[in-house]
């Protein structure tokens, strides 16, 4: 199950990532496990997260289904990724 | 015990369950009523989704005639021995439990559009305020001559879970080293557009395995092209040399007729006698329940909204994947698990005032070749003049390197636990 960790942003932005978010979690979970394959992507700093987005935006990172997911994410829903990403904590 | 904000926001299992025996007695009947039929990647994750973010705001009802979640995906993967039967079994138990939804484990038989109810095999019930289906694919039985029903455990299809998987592999097993297999692949449009193509990997893959490379495997295709040919008839050379052989109907013109007893094919131009084993995999068509409401034609699939999911027939009701006409999205659990997504931002935009966003969808579908070696082909899509259109697209290309191969490959796998862990966890 999941923790909400921090305090989240205006509603609409929450609502607006937990609806993109739904689109990773067929690929990630949203547990952050992982066997592989696919990493976890749970709990990371939100600038970090927006800069792995946008290396796969730019094409700088090469994994064809990212370099998809991410080409057609604005600033404001990879932010709002980066905020529920950000704020979920797998719980042991 | 006095519920935190936590638990509430959280979803709390125990909370949850409780309120699902007392909810209509504390807020009355005022709770808007979704019935889902079907509980595969589009009716399970609709109904969770729904469930979940509502936060026990929308009275979910899951409608689901099977015990288990058997996955067609990943069943080649059994076939070729890179799974355990077990592994492609799901439950439905976590749904009811952590998320209060009510699981109806019943044969839904008919849906009376006027009243707004489901008729069940039992005669019960169920009123709904919004309807989901999600009931997968029938077969035509009629499409191929000499083929029937009754001939289905002669000439299995593989195409819907549970048994049929394991005759698929049952006969593979006992293919001699020298005999014949032929797959009847089936006509446009049908569910996952690469599966038979992996399952013939797969076949050359135990065959080789196992001793017996000089069978071979003859693909009678009717279509004149199929999902990722480009990569996998290279691959299936590299790999399996002559084993796989696939033939488009300029070149077996046309399939005259099967003999279940004898295991004989006949095209216009060839009979096969003899055959070790022969995979029918017959034309398809939306799940009864949907085409008898009327929201598809006889022997075809549901037109729905591209930004909402809906019929366009019924607007209370939505229909997800496979039985529906999804445009540029093929039939696979991954466009019915995204399609899900977005009803169910709709629906509970309709039913409980939440946010509401443009839909969006994705898919991708990973094809295993050999061992630690797939393939993928997928996009990202949106509705567009009417219909979901892709608005991204990749695959993969031939000759591409073995390590990007078990790359691939560990993706697939990954892939497989997330979006079980998102249908059903
Ligand atoms: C060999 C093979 C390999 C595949 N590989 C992949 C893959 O790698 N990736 C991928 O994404 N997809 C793959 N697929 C496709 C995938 O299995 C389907 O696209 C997916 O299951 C469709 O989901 P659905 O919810 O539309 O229907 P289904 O999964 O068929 O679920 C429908 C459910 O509804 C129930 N049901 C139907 N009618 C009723 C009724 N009247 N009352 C009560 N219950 C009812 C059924 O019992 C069933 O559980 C593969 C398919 C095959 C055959
Ligand atoms: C189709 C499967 C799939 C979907 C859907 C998907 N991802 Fe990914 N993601 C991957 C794969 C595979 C990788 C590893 C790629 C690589 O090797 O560079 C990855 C990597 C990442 C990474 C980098 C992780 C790391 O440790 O470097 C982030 C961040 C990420 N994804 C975020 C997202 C977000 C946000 C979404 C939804 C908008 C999403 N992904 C949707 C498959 C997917």
């Amino acid at each position: 199950m999941l923790l909400v960790a921090s305090p989240v942003e205006a509603a609409g932005d929450r609502a607006l990532g937990a609806y993109l978010a739904a689109e990773c979690s067929a690929c990630h979970q949203i547990s952050g496990r992982s066997r592989g394959g696919i990493p976890p992507i749970i709990g990371w700093p939100e600038d970090q997260f927006v800069a792995v987005l946008d290396a796969y935006r730019s094409r700088q990172r090469d994994n064809p289904v990212m370099q998809a997911v991410a080409a057609r994410l604005s600033r404001d829903e990879i932010a709002a990724l980066a905020a529920y990403f950000g704020a979920l904590t797998s719980k042991p | 015990m006095k519920p935190t904000r936590r638990d509430l926001v959280a979803g709390s299992g125990a909370l949850l369950a409780a309120s699902t025996l007392s909810v209509p007695a504390l807020l009355g009947q005022s709770r808007p009523r979704v019935v889902v039929v079907g509980g595969g990647p589009g009716g399970a994750t609709a109904a969770k989704y729904l469930a979940r973010d509502s936060q026990g705001g929308i009275s979910v009802t899951l409608v689901e005639e099977n015990e288990t979640y058997q996955t067609c995906f990943h069943s080649n993967l059994y076939i070729g021995g890179f799974k355990r039967y077990d592994e492609i079994v799901h439950r439905y138990d976590t749904l009811a439990s952590t998320y209060g939804i009510a699981i109806v484990r019943s044969r839904a038989t008919q849906v009376d559009r006027d009243k707004s109810e489901v008729v069940l095999s039992d005669g019960r019930r169920l009123p709904y305020d919004r309807l989901v289906l999600s009931p997968g694919i029938d077969l035509n039985y009629d499409s191929v001559p000499g083929w029937s029903q009754a001939a289905e455990e002669m000439m299995p299809h593989g195409w819907k879970p549970g048994r049929q998987t394991q005759l698929i592999r049952e006969k593979l097993d006992a293919v001699p080293d020298g005999g014949t297999i032929v797959m009847i692949a089936p006509p446009n449009p049908y569910r996952c557009p690469p599966g038979p193509y992996e399952r013939a990997s797969m076949f050359a893959h135990v065959l080789k395995e196992t001793g017996r490379a000089k069978a071979r495997i003859i693909i009678l295709d009717p279509k004149e092209s199929f999902s990722k040919q480009g990569v996998f008839m290279p691959d299936w050379e590299r790999r399996y040399g002559a084993m796989i052989e696939w033939l488009g109907p300029k070149v077996h013109d046309g399939i005259t007729s099967v003999d279940p007893k004898t295991g004989t094919v006949v095209t216009g131009f060839e009979t096969y006698a003899n055959c070790a084993f022969v995979n029918v995999i017959p034309a398809q068509m939306a799940g009864a329940i949907a085409r008898d409401a009327g929201l598809a034609p006889a022997d075809g699939y549901c037109t729905i909204d591209p930004a909402t999911m809906k019929s366009v027939v019924d607007p209370t009701i939505v229909v997800l994947g496979d039985a529906c006409q999804a445009g540029d999205m093929p039939k696979s659990a991954f466009s019915a698990n995204s399609q899900a997504k977005v009803a169910a931002m709709i629906l509970r935009g309709e039913l409980v005032g939440a946010p509401t966003f443009p839909a969006r969808y994705i898919n991708t579908c990973w094809s295993m070749v050999d061992t630690d070696d797939a393939i993928k082909v997928g996009g990202r899509y949106e509705p567009r003049d009417g219909r979901i259109a892709a608005v991204e697209t990749f695959i993969s290309q031939p000759g591409e390197s073995a390590e990007i191969r078990r790359q691939t490959q560990a993706e697939n796998l990954a892939w497989y636990d997330a979006i079980c862990a998102d249908m059903f966890t």
